[in-house]
């Protein structure tokens, strides 16, 4: 038997549902209207924001890098953090404390201090100023976002006795990872791979410090037309919103092919 | 040497000593129960002999050669677990056949092998459901065939019957032990409830605080326990303390019991007399026979279905006897009755 929310209560979520699409709203409308400085609507609209946009020589280049590193960045990351948290998880359960508090440890540092930091140890060839210091630094600044959704399924689904019963049957531990672990963690990677592209592909800080103009982000196009031009830069954060909707949908529909039995069997426990 | 064998095995964690000095042989084939209550030890010895725990001391070699230090998943012996461990993530077929496709079988090998452990199991039609669309009791009779697929020298099972219901668990026990004496399979298997050790296995082996207090056939450890843990912790024993007369009588209060007395018992050594309530018989009149008789009011009456179990006050001593449903006699609380019981159905052993 539901009760009906009180009325404030539902007041106040609309309020705050309101507070949050309304800037994203505007930033839509402002990019397809032709002027819209002292009208209350946009006084026509127009789709040239986005054509110029489009026609700008960097907007495939920057678009195509931040790709590439975001998608970097989640390969990286998962290749790094899956198998480490689950050795963590089973083998050395003393350094789950310690390896909590080190996944922490890049929300404590401004990608400031990050970047110049990176730059400074490797400053040489071919390390220096190179997209891969920049998928490096991506990786630590995301390390987080990756680390937190797969241990948490990772403490959600009995590891122990599965690994345990894979064990006894034969299998290697790179087999129990692939074959067993990752499958019943899907909903843990899945976020984790999400979180880490979405904040990827916006960061702008350690992309403009660590490659600059010579390997330029879609950010930091962004960021620049903002200075020049609202209108275009309200279609290119459209643009930017779409990308991280669309692939979220992607990873999303990817795993949700092999996720019902899994999901069902946690939910059945 | 015995098929499997354990040699002087120990196992600390800490500054507890889970199993200390733990010698056992397993004859191939046999169906051996490690049985003994919560923290005796008897799932870390099971888990030795899987190779998830290493012994701190001794040996472990299964058909002559040494395991102790070989990898879980090298030692060739397939294991069931007490929780459900069947993979969420793959259908009944893909569950059982994994041991095989881990190794790299053959498909057709694989497929074969798949059919003939489902039908061992009687579960034929269930190949292409998911472990959370079976009962507890199929999911384990899948992981017996999952186990089993891919022909373990030792089947190990930890208390595989402990999370299901009473009915199941009786079912489900028989089943085992068919499908064990079916493939001759050496087994080692772990339960803390006795009436399950008994009633499916070649040898018990009891523990307890890591030690093994006895190992025997079911009937030698029922019938002739060696210790007061054997005897207290297998059935129900009535433990009468006494001091030796001689070769064939014990004094147990005021009265002198005849029992059959072990030579190693020296007169006016303290004993404790054991004898089961099966072979107590109540009275409401003085018996005549010549036979051990007791008398005393009783405390209660507990109805058990097969038998009713009456307990009897002896002088402050609590005496349990057992009668049978189709018994027609009634007896009331606090009524007086008399106990008999024969010499033979006492053991005398040192009270320690």
């Amino acid at each position: 038997m539901k009760e009906r929310p009180p009325v404030l209560q539902s007041l106040l979520v609309a309020l705050f549902i309101t507070y949050m699409i309304v800037p994203i709203i505007a930033t839509y409308i402002f990019s397809i209207a032709t002027q819209w400085d002292i009208t209350l609507m946009p006084e026509g609209y127009t789709l040239e924001w986005y054509q110029t946009a489009f026609d700008h020589p960097y907007f495939s280049i920057t678009l195509t890098n931040s790709f590439i590193v975001s998608i970097a960045a989640v390969l990286v990351g998962l290749l790094f953090i899956v198998p480490t948290t689950y050795w963590v998880h089973t083998r050395v359960p003393a350094a789950k404390p310690l390896l909590d508090l080190l996944m922490i440890l890049p929300f404590g540092i401004p990608a400031v201090v990050l970047a110049l930091a990176l730059i400074r140890v490797y400053s040489f060839p071919p390390l220096a100023r190179s997209p891969f210091l920049l998928i490096s630094a991506c990786v630590i600044f995301s390390m987080p976002f990756m680390y937190r959704p797969v241990s948490n399924s990772l403490m959600a689904v009995d590891v122990h006795t599965l690994t345990e019963s894979a064990l006894s049957l034969g299998a290697n531990t790179l087999q129990i990872l692939i074959r067993v672990i990752a499958p019943n963690i899907m909903p843990g990677i899945l976020s984790g791979s999400l979180l880490v592209f979405a904040t990827v592909f916006a960061e702008f800080t350690l992309a403009n410090l660590i490659t600059g103009a010579s390997f330029k982000t879609f950010p930091l196009l962004l960021v620049e037309f903002t200075r020049r031009d609202g209108r275009i830069a309200a279609a290119l954060s459209v643009i930017s919103f779409t990308v991280a909707w669309l692939a979220s949908l992607a990873l999303l529909w990817v795993g949700g092919r092999g996720r019902k039995p899994t999901e069902e069997a946690l939910g059945a426990r | 040497m015995a098929y499997l064998e354990l040699q002087n095995v120990s196992k600390l964690f800490g500054a507890v000593a889970a199993v200390k000095d733990f010698n056992l042989a397993v004859e191939k084939g046999a169906f051996v129960s490690l049985l003994g209550p919560s923290g005796c030890g008897k799932t870390t010895t099971l888990r030795m002999i899987a190779g998830f725990e290493m012994p701190d001391a001794g040996a472990i070699t299964l058909d002559g050669a040494d395991i102790t230090s070989v990898p879980p998943n090298k030692r060739g012996t397939g294991m069931v677990f007490q929780a459900y461990a069947l993979f969420p993530n793959m259908n009944v077929r893909d569950n059982v056949a994994f041991g095989l496709e881990v190794t790299g079988h053959a498909r057709k090998e694989i497929d074969d092998r798949v059919r003939e452990m489902l039908a061992l199991v009687r579960l034929e039609d269930t190949a292409k459901r998911f472990p959370h669309q079976l009962s507890g009791g199929q999911q384990q009779r899948i992981a017996l065939a999952r186990a089993l697929a891919i022909r373990p020298r030792v089947l190990l099972l930890d208390e595989p019957l402990s999370a299901l219901d009473a009915v199941v668990r009786v079912a489900l026990r028989g089943e085992i032990r068919r499908i064990q004496l079916e493939l001759g399979i050496t087994t080692v298997y772990v339960t803390h409830d006795q009436e399950e050790a008994l009633s499916i296995s070649d040898r018990v082996v009891v523990m307890d605080q890591g030690l093994i207090e006895q190992a025997g056939s079911p009937e030698e450890i029922y019938r002739q326990p060696q210790t007061r843990f054997v005897a207290a912790f297998i059935g129900t024993a009535n433990q009468l303390n006494g001091v030796v007369v001689d070769r064939a009588q014990v004094r147990f209060g005021e009265t002198i019991l005849r029992a059959p007395v072990p030579t190693s018992l020296n007169e006016s050594s303290k004993v404790v007399v054991l004898v089961r309530p099966e072979s107590i018989a109540i009275h409401a009149a003085a018996p005549s026979a010549v036979q051990n008789i007791l008398e005393g009011t009783i405390q209660t009456i507990t109805f058990l279905g097969p038998i009713t179990r009456v307990a009897v006050d002896v002088n402050g001593t609590r005496v349990v006897a057992d009668m049978a449903a189709s018994s027609r006699a009634a007896f009331t609380h606090t009524q007086h009755v008399w106990l008999s019981f024969s010499a033979d159905a006492c053991q005398v052993m040192a009270n320690q």
